[in-house]
């Protein structure tokens, strides 16, 4: 349960502070895949917390 | 571009026949069901969101705002990364109470069809923009391949292709939250169709057309700033608005209901979606502005082509726009398909069967199958329509935009059914209605007519008023329809139906259904209940697959297991016909038996459904729930008996002990009435339970184990909480207690018979003593050697009578017996003799054989008459154990010390259970009247008083059968040698 608290703060969190993905796209300079590594990095972490979910419920 | 009409055709027919072909290998077994039901073909599957507006409309999307087409993606990307919290939850009311739709969900949680009629409206209005939008890509992308001036045509040849796919394959069952692996399965194809091409079109731009990722940053931050700078940035308001919208489709939309829920392979399949999913959306939205700058870097004119369909601008190849055409394809397809199974499913549930009741039809699984498939094709034709009419008027945006805002106006209700058990129906309504209005006047209408949208902005919000129109409408009507929901469902009552639903579908709340025994009495009553409505075949159909699930028997008449039946029953027909017909009927016949009675809680079922939730609970309710077990672990576990009735009578609890003693399980008991318990348990525990007394001792029972003797203690449970009434009552076997009481009274008796014998033997003695004296008058008065051997033979059975008696009053006397002073030195030899003529004299088995084997010279210290009486009591048990012709061997031998003397028969041998016994008064092996029981009792204390010990062997080691009575005995102390005891083991 205690997992789940840590994806919904990560999600949450996520949703406010997501304009900030759209800057990218017209600033010169800025990698074209930041957006898509962000979200990458929040599988990732998604991936983990899933085997950690997993450990804790056997 | 122009490729020919029926190229064109060919092409998307080759891929539909490959859908229809894959369907076929599955369901014929070709592909492995280990496969086809593989998590990973399930979160493929799921990636039927990713619809044509994710192929062409986010493309267009991200030419107009950039990034902002990211929030198709992300959106539900994050419910399905929340899926433990936000979809299991649903996925276990979908399970459990056989929903299949958000209209079933709906009108079981606010337990009203009308309900599932709004939803059912709600959904159908919402979701034909967004068929449109799949069929308009279709015919555009036709368009533009084949230049055509009418592809309407032919994507109405793809609309019935797709129909007839939908329609063989989707509704081959009648039953909706049925698993289809087949469509799953093509679902999942589909998917990866259309990932393969996009990641190829994504390829084709980065390295065909550009040199690579260093390439196109270098020309995104040059050459292509300018087209970067063109796009218009999605303000942070209305991007939030667009990631919940998104949020809200990922479980609101009808094709992801019913692929998440309704075709869900486990609750471990979900889980792994909820990041697999996310990883699948990120990989269909990398290539998107790869394709858009590819397109816009070879000079694509989006005027020509419209920004959706840039791709066929990467290259003038047929491969590349085949790619774009297939692309399309597998996601419009894949969508129309799962929107049409599951609006059919919705319209037969909540618009058909409300209007039109399915009672008594001849076969009724028939009439909803052919139903069903009449309702796949209406959906999918008024998609047609709508594109024809409405959509081809329109761009995919706003097609889908006024689909998701729509579809939005759900998502209050549906937190509500999770997480606000105090919402009610009339605030849900009230909302949604209000909500829904907004959204009609403002999207809906206006897409519809061509007019101007009609938006009421609320007094303080006039800024809104610069803003595009589908945030407008989004934001008002979604705060319209949360702020009437809560001020309806504050105001107003809930009732107490809609109560019971919220705390079923609660996330936090464990459902708490009341314990009413059924008018039912058993399986066979459901069936002719339900015929009355389902006819006789369905209805039997019906309870035997219930039973089936729940294991249950004919036989099953408990009422605990009846109401599982029942809950079962209208899960089963929830999923044949919906909640809400399914509830009117299961209420309908079969009916609780109220009679004045008051409903309680159903302790049994709460528990094991406390037990299934146990590793949801935390902190506080964690800790609560432990001290729960451990005080149901110590009642379970109590080594006396225990059993726990509600007030109706009702068993709720049997714990191990008694368990034990009954030799009957809990589980097959826990839920019966007390009358129906197996016997001897249902008239013992109903009458203390009727009884005024609060105890019954010593109840003699008829168990598996023998007759028991039990003693029940009753309390009455009557707490704070009066609503869980009822008695508890512990069953202690005093069956030993009693045993032992019983032996005690007949040692009493015994020992009065020995007083008694004691005075018999006292009177017996001076008539025995005339008649000793009489004998022993007579030497002297005749000469005749005849009667001075009589004489002499009643002066020795008079002393031998006399001895007895003495013996009898000795043993009375708490065993005392003659005094070893009295021990003179006696010729063992002898003493056999004397007993083997005592035994001869009594006439009786003549044909049994003795052999003194004893030594002339082996002489003993002790009382000779004593001596004689232990082997004439020896001798007299191994002559009538003896077979006919047997033979009895008396041997002795000299040991160190000591003499050895043994007496061996060659009869039956002695029970090993009465061996240990022998030498206890009043054991006896012989039939009643035989024996006295004191024979071996008298021989034993004799033997012990001559410091001797004797022992049984039986059979004797070395024979098969026959028994040994071993003696020790001091040899006599004249002959030198002192007594020495041997090894007591002997």
């Amino acid at each position: 349960m205690y997992v789940y608290r840590i994806m919904l703060f990560l999600v949450f969190g996520g949703y406010l502070l997501s304009p900030m993905l759209m800057s990218g796209w017209a600033t010169p300079g800025i990698a074209w895949y930041r957006p898509f590594l962000i979200w990458g990095i929040l599988i990732a972490l998604s991936v983990w917390l899933e085997q950690k979910r997993h450990l804790d419920e056997r | 571009m122009n490729a020919s009409l029926g190229g064109v055709f060919l092409l998307g027919t080759g891929y539909l026949s490959l859908l229809f072909l894959c369907a076929l290998a599955v369901e014929r077994g070709w592909i492995p069901s280990r496969i086809a039901r593989h998590p990973a073909v399930y979160t493929l599957a799921l990636g039927v969101y990713a619809s044509a507006w994710a192929t062409y409309g986010s493309l267009e999307f991200a030419s107009q705002s950039g990034y902002g087409y990211l929030a198709y993606y992300l959106g539900v990307a994050g419910a399905f990364l929340l899926a433990p919290v936000l979809l299991l939850p649903i996925q276990r009311m979908t399970q459990t109470y056989q929903l299949s739709s958000l209209a079933d969900l709906f009108a079981f949680r606010f337990r009203s069809r009308w309900v599932g009629t709004l939803i059912t409206i709600v959904s159908l209005l919402a979701v034909l923009p967004l068929l449109a939008l799949q069929i308009q890509t279709l015919g555009d992308t036709i368009h533009l391949l084949t230049q055509a001036g009418s592809p309407a045509l032919l994507a109405l040849a793809f609309c019935l292709l797709i129909a007839l796919f939908a329609i063989f394959f989707g509704a081959r069952h009648s039953r909706l939250h049925a698993r289809h692996d087949t469509v799953v399965a093509v679902i999942a194809l589909e998917s990866l169709v259309k990932l393969v091409a996009m990641l190829s079109l994504g390829a084709i731009a980065l390295f065909g057309i550009f040199n690579g990722p260093a390439d196109l940053q270098n020309w995104l931050d040059n050459e292509g700033l300018r087209h970067r700078m063109s796009v218009t940035r999605l303000e942070p308001g209305q991007w939030r608005t667009l990631l919940m919208l998104f949020f809200a489709a990922a479980f609101l939309m009808p094709h992801m209901f019913h692929m998440t829920f309704a075709e869900t392979l486990s609750r471990r399949a979900l889980l792994k979606a909820g990041w697999s999913l996310p990883l699948y959306l990120l990989l269909m939205a990398l290539p998107i502005p790869l394709i858009l700058w590819g397109a816009q870097h070879a000079g694509a004119d989006p005027g020509t082509l419209g920004s959706a369909y840039l791709g066929f601008g990467l290259s003038d190849s047929p491969w590349v726009a085949s790619l774009v055409f297939i692309a399309g394809l597998a996601a419009a397809s894949g969508t129309l398909i799962i929107i049409a199974l599951a609006l059919s499913g919705m319209m037969l549930n909540h618009l058909v069967l409300v209007a039109h009741p399915p009672s008594q039809q001849p076969n009724l699984y028939r009439w909803l199958l052919w139903l069903r498939r009449a309702l796949i094709a209406i959906v999918i034709l008024g998609g047609w329509l709508f594109y024809r009419t409405v959509g081809i008027k329109n761009d995919l945006t706003s097609l889908g935009l006024v689909s998701f805002v729509g579809m939005a106006q759900c998502l209050p209700g549906i937190l509500a059914v999770l997480y606000w058990p105090g919402a009610n129906r009339k605030g849900m309504v009230a909302g949604l209605l209000a909500g829904l209005s907004i959204w009609l006047l403002g999207s809906w209408w206006p897409l519809l007519s061509g007019h101007p949208p009609v938006i009421i902005i609320p007094p303080g919000l006039e800024m809104l008023a610069t803003e595009p129109t589908w945030y407008i409408v989004a934001l008002v009507s979604l705060a319209a329809n949360i702020l009437t929901f809560i001020l309806v469902s504050l105001i107003t009552r809930t009732s107490e139906g809609e109560r019971a639903a919220a705390e079923a579908c609660s996330v936090d709340a464990v459902i708490r259904p009341k314990r009413l025994p059924l008018l039912a009495a058993n399986g066979e009553d459901c069936k002719r209940s339900l015929a009355t409505a389902l006819g006789r075949d369905v209805a039997e159909r019906e309870v035997d697959r219930a039973m089936s699930a729940l294991r249950m028997t004919d036989e099953e008449h408990r009422p605990y297991a009846l109401r599982r039946l029942r809950d079962r029953i209208q899960a089963n027909l929830s999923g044949l016909m919906g909640p809400s017909v399914a509830q009117d009927i299961v209420d309908r016949y079969l009916p609780y038996h109220r009679d004045g009675q008051t409903a309680t809680d159903d302790i049994h079922f709460v528990e094991n459904r406390l037990e299934a939730y146990r590793s949801r609970l935390t902190g506080l309710a964690r800790e609560l729930d432990g001290l729960r077990r451990y005080h149901r672990r110590t009642l379970a576990q109590l080594p006396i008996g225990l059993c726990a009735f509600g007030d109706d009578d009702e068993l709720l609890m049997w714990n191990d002990a008694l368990s034990d003693l009954s030799g009957i399980e809990g589980n097959s008991v826990i839920g019966a009435h007390r009358n129906s318990l197996p016997s001897p348990w249902g008239e013992l525990l109903g009458r203390i339970l009727t009884e005024d007394a609060e105890r019954l001792y010593k109840q003699p029972v008829e168990l598996t184990i023998g007759r028991r003797y039990l003693t029940l203690h009753k309390a009455s449970l009557q707490g704070d909480d009066l609503e869980r009434g009822g008695s508890v009552i512990l069953v202690e076997d005093h069956s030993e207690l009693k045993w032992l009481e019983d032996e005690l009274v007949h040692a009493e008796r015994l020992a009065s018979i020995g007083r008694l014998a004691a005075g018999v033997a006292h009177e017996i003695g001076n008539p025995v003593t005339g008649i000793s004296s009489l004998a022993q008058n007579l030497r002297y008065d005749t000469t005749d050697p005849a009667i001075l051997e009589t004489a002499e033979h009643i002066q020795q059975l008079t002393d031998r009578i006399s001895r007895i008696v003495n013996s009898l009053v000795g043993f009375a006397h708490g065993g005392r017996h003659a005094q070893t002073t009295n021990f003179t030195r006696i010729n063992l030899h002898q003493v056999i003799d004397e007993a083997l003529h005592l035994i001869h004299l009594a006439r009786s088995r003549q044909d049994v054989s003795y052999r003194n084997e004893c030594p002339q010279s082996l002489y003993v210290d002790g009382n000779a008459q004593q001596l004689v009486q232990v082997f004439v009591n020896l001798l007299s048990n191994a002559r009538d154990a003896s077979p006919d012709d047997g033979q009895i061997i008396i041997s002795v031998t000299s040991e160190e010390g000591g003499v050895h003397a043994t007496v061996t028969d060659e009869g039956s041998g002695i029970d090993p259970s009465v061996r240990e016994n022998l030498f206890e008064p009043f054991t006896t092996t012989k039939a009643v009247g035989e024996g006295t029981g004191l024979g071996l009792s008298l021989a034993y204390s004799i033997v012990a008083e001559h410091q001797g010990h004797i022992r049984i062997e039986s059979p004797p080691p070395g024979q098969a059968h026959g028994t040994r009575i071993s003696m020790w005995l001091p040899l006599s102390k004249e002959d030198g040698n002192a007594p020495h005891e041997p090894n007591s083991n002997r």
